[in-house]
């Protein structure tokens, strides 16, 4: 039983990661109608600029902090100038899978031009530490992850119900065009979505880089358990992220313990997740627009 | 008017026959001008190539988005290396096998793609094509596990029967990398005038109608759910032919050659060639095969990732001003000439012809 | 001077022409309209004169010269679209969607305006928190012009409010109409394919036929005319 308490709590940990990649999926997906494939890239690029700030001597939260925003940059300028010229994403979607695609190469490239190929030593956010609770033993990492997640959420939360600027950018995921025709400045708003995604990517890269080693790849891997997040939560839920990355969490952390064929390959449990609710339930748990499947 | 008409289509078909004897001269002469780790490099360009064409015929054609095409040009190159090394098979029949294995593969991922579409077929793909090293480093056994495969067949040595890591003798008067590379530009060719043949038939105009508008092709009596599974098992058999020839080409196979990344490259080949045209993915394998053998490699070892963002940055100004890509850009380049041409030569009719 | 003069305006998308050249005047508080058959081209005058795509010719509002703004600066010189189809934003509530709609006022009173279109359109004031997409189609249509009213514009632009609405509810929409511009003294230009309706609402008239004005009058001269009874009224 405790073993199994162990393993939850793992699961939850890792799950509070995946989430926070996956909202960064559901802001895109919401406001621009694409699954960005470059998002992993953008969050590992973003963790890179973290490790440099925090190499230089500043504390890693306000490291993160600097991290944040280089991301926020960098997915605000990739948008307008890659992402913003293709049109709708449902109408060219090979031109828009490409494009993604073409960002993971020069993203992932430019990481390895400007910081090497060799892995970087990453530090824990939330340090060692650990916490017994009835025998099972918690890493403060673990309850950090879980923190942050939350905080994030309560961000989003404030953000789209209780700002103007928020109630805009649901506007603008709902029907663009009537968003234009009251006025709002639809591809500024856009701009905005990819740049808070990748924002919310680099803190999910600062929890993923202390485990595997900061290096080009970092991503690659959390980026699937994420689309696994979001296509069980539904692509363009919010909660669907934090419940669909919870889910992923701890079925990739608890089915390994019943199946051993899964503990080298946790990963396939969360395909096997895609291509079923993908088959079978394409709006997820909690998605509202009809994925095109007919 | 009609026969000067005439007279330029004639033209056009000679510059095109000479081009493509251009083509043929220098693909058969090439082996005999390069060393022999160079010549190693061309075929696995042909690996590439004949890979691309398989997924340029799924996704340029039929408009079905594979990112994991990687994948099964993996199942193909292990097939091969397994059957090789584990089963005692001949090289061209492991080969063969490795076809069909990814045709059956490719019809059966090709049935949830049914329902699966665009974007989202894109995301399965994709993790198909993550996943994919990662399955064959579960059955070391079989597949060498993470430290690869030696790709051997048993030979007879003084009286001893002892695995040996397969060559290609010389033959013919050729050096073994040269036989070799005849052969694979043999399979190569083949490849591309089945695709092309496929491409010219009526299943091929019902490839390119589903892909422009499937209600509307379901609607005029196209069996699209047969031709689109069909499609992907023919594409997958491309592609697993393309992962024999890289296994046969370089004696071993490693889950580290099929990663996620080389499902990307041929897409990148695809498309900077030209998706939809049948000449595309072989000139965006030769251009990704100069960029990442020749170009890259002079680099200081420093600056060699620039060639991932040189790649991707092309990728994604291609898509945004010329989604034809390079057989794109040459089309529209002949029309204008040719518009050009035409415009000329009407000037110079009417002209006369009002003086008179 | 008209409030709104559009000279030799031309419009199309990509290499197809629609508009080849139409000449339209709307007055200070005037109730103008347009019609024309399907495909006419009524739905992409509008979206010119709104600046939601790119025309040729001249486009004068209140003396200035729009050409080349931005939909966002059409708007903030005082034109409101609401469009074919009514756009309302369906996944935002009721009020969601007039705040929206007044995203480019930077005024305190904009609460205050809210409360008066619910006033005006009760059925709007019930439903503040509903979804929008969760309402029937005349209260969306309500919801469209009210949204369209909270940028406070001179000139309303709508494109075929009655379509899909049931006659009576039509009719409701646009008695509700009459009297909010009646109120708020604004000039409308609507489209409509509907000729009886639109020329008992409207004061002058225009007759688009495949991108020309084929005919303009006062609505009344041309409710009684021959021609147009035939091909909008159909008796
Ligand atoms: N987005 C578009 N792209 C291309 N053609 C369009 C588009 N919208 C309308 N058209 C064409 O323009 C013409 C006029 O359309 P429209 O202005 O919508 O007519 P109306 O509103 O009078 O029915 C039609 O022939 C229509 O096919
Ligand atoms: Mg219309």
């Amino acid at each position: 039983m405790n073993n199994f308490l162990q393993v939850l709590v793992v699961g939850i940990g890792d799950g509070a990661v995946y989430a926070m990649l996956g909202l960064g999926l559901v802001v895109i997906y919401r406001s621009t109608g694409l699954l960005n494939f470059a998002q992993g890239e953008l969050a590992m690029f973003s963790t890179f600029i973290t490790w440099t700030i925090w190499e230089v001597g500043v504390p890693l939260p306000l490291a993160v902090l600097g991290g944040m925003v280089g991301g926020f940059l960098v997915g605000a300028l990739l948008h307008q100038v890659a992402v913003r010229p293709l049109g709708d994403p449902h109408l060219r979607p090979l031109a828009t899978v490409i494009v993604t695609i073409g960002l993971f190469l020069a993203v992932n490239g430019a990481a390895q031009l400007i910081w090497g190929t060799l892995d970087k030593d990453f530090p824990k956010l939330f340090g060692e530490g650990q916490i017994t609770l009835g025998g099972v033993a918690i890493a403060w990492q673990k309850i950090g992850a879980v923190l942050v997640l939350a905080l994030m959420v309560l961000g989003f939360w404030f953000l789209f119900q209780r700002t103007k600027i928020g109630l805009a950018m649901r506007a603008v995921a709902s029907n663009s065009e009537s968003s234009a025709l009251v006025g709002v400045p639809v591809p500024r708003l856009l701009m905005l979505g990819w740049g808070l995604a990748a924002a919310v990517g680099t803190v999910a890269g600062v929890f993923t880089a202390p485990g595997l080693g900061l290096g080009s790849n970092l991503m690659q891997l959390t980026l699937i358990f994420g689309f696994a997040a979001i296509t069980l939560g539904g692509f363009d839920s919010p909660l669907g992220a934090v419940v669909g990355g919870m889910v992923v969490g701890i079925m990739t952390s608890v089915l390994p313990q019943y199946l051993p064929i899964f503990s080298k390959m946790r990963l396939a449990p969360a395909f096997l997740l895609i291509l079923l609710v993908l088959l079978f339930r394409p709006q997820g748990l909690f998605g509202r627009k009809q994925v095109e499947r007919v | 008017m009609s026969t000067s008409a005439h007279d330029r289509t004639a033209r056009e078909r000679w510059v095109r026959g000479g081009i493509w004897l251009a083509v043929a001269v220098v693909l058969l002469v090439l082996p005999t001008q390069f060393p022999e780790f160079r010549v190693e490099q061309f075929c696995s360009w042909m690996a590439l190539a004949v890979a691309a064409c398989g997924l340029n015929v799924l996704t340029g054609y039929n408009g079905q988005i594979s990112v994991g095409h990687g994948a099964l040009y993996g199942v193909g190159a292990y097939t091969t290396a397994i059957l090789i090394t584990k089963a005692g098979w001949p090289m061209l029949a492991a080969a063969v096998a490795a076809a069909v294995v990814c045709f059956v593969v490719g019809v059966v991922i090709g049935l949830p793609a049914l329902r699966i579409k665009g974007l989202y077929l894109a995301l399965v793909t994709l993790a198909v094509a993550t996943l994919f090293p990662l399955v064959i480093e579960q059955f070391p056994g079989l597949t060498g596990g993470s430290n690869g495969l030696a790709i051997t067949s048993p030979r007879l040595y003084r009286g001893v029967v002892r695995d040996k890591p397969i060559v290609f003798e010389p033959a013919f008067g050729l050096a073994g990398d040269q036989w070799k590379y005849y052969l694979f530009l043999a399979a190569t060719v083949v490849c591309f005038l089945l695709a092309r043949n496929l491409v010219h038939s009526r299943m091929g105009r019902s490839l390119v109608a589903i892909r422009d508008n499937e209600t509307a092709a379901e609607v005029s009596g196209v069996p699209v759910a047969t031709v689109k599974i069909l499609t992907f098992g023919i594409s997958s058999a491309l592609a697993g032919v393309g992962g024999a020839i890289f296994a046969l080409n370089n004696a071993r196979v490693n889950p580290s050659s099929f990663t996620i990344v080389v499902s990307i490259y041929l897409l990148v080949a695809v498309v900077t060639g030209g998706a939809a045209s049948i000449v595309g993915p072989a000139i965006g394998a030769v251009l990704f095969g100069v960029f990442t053998d020749v170009v890259s490699p002079s680099l200081p070892a420093r600056y060699q990732p620039a060639t991932p963002v040189i790649l991707g940055v092309l990728l994604i100004v291609l898509m945004l001003t010329a989604p034809g890509g390079i057989v794109g850009i040459a089309q529209s380049l002949r029309t204008r000439a040719t518009a050009r041409r035409l415009r000329s030569s009407s000037e110079g009719t009417t002209g006369p012809a009002t003086a008179a | 001077m008209s409030l709104l003069s559009v000279r030799g305006l031309r419009a199309g998308y990509g290499l197809v022409e629609v508009l080849f050249g139409i000449d339209l005047e709307v007055d200070e508080g005037e109730l103008v309209v347009v019609l024309g058959s399907n495909g006419a081209g009524k739905t992409t005058t509008l979206r010119a004169v709104s600046g939601m795509i790119e025309a040729q010719g001249e486009i004068l509002f209140d003396g200035q010269r729009m050409n080349g703004k931005r939909p966002d600066q059409f708007l903030a010189a005082g034109i409101a679209h609401v469009p074919q189809g009514r756009g309302t934003i369906t996944d935002l509530t009721v009020e969601e969607n007039l705040r929206i709609g007044a995203w480019t006022r930077k005024d305190g009173e904009v609460a205050a305006d809210i409360d008066r279109w619910y006033e005006t359109f009760p059925r709007l004031g019930e439903r503040r928190e509903q979804l929008a997409g969760s309402m029937s189609g005349g209260e969306q249509q309500m919801l469209a012009i009210a949204r369209a009213f909270m940028s406070r514009p001179r000139l309303l632009l709508l494109d075929e409010p009655s379509l899909g609405l049931a006659p009576l509810v039509t009719a409701e929409v646009v008695d509700r109409l009459r009297s909010v511009t009646a109120e708020t003294g604004a000039a409308v230009l609507l489209v409509e394919q509907n000729a009886d309706l639109a020329l008992g609402f409207a004061g002058r008239a225009y007759v688009l036929e495949a991108g020309t004005i084929a005919l303009s009058g006062a609505a009344a001269d041309l409710k009684g005319d021959e021609q147009v009874r035939r091909a909008y009224l159909g008796f």
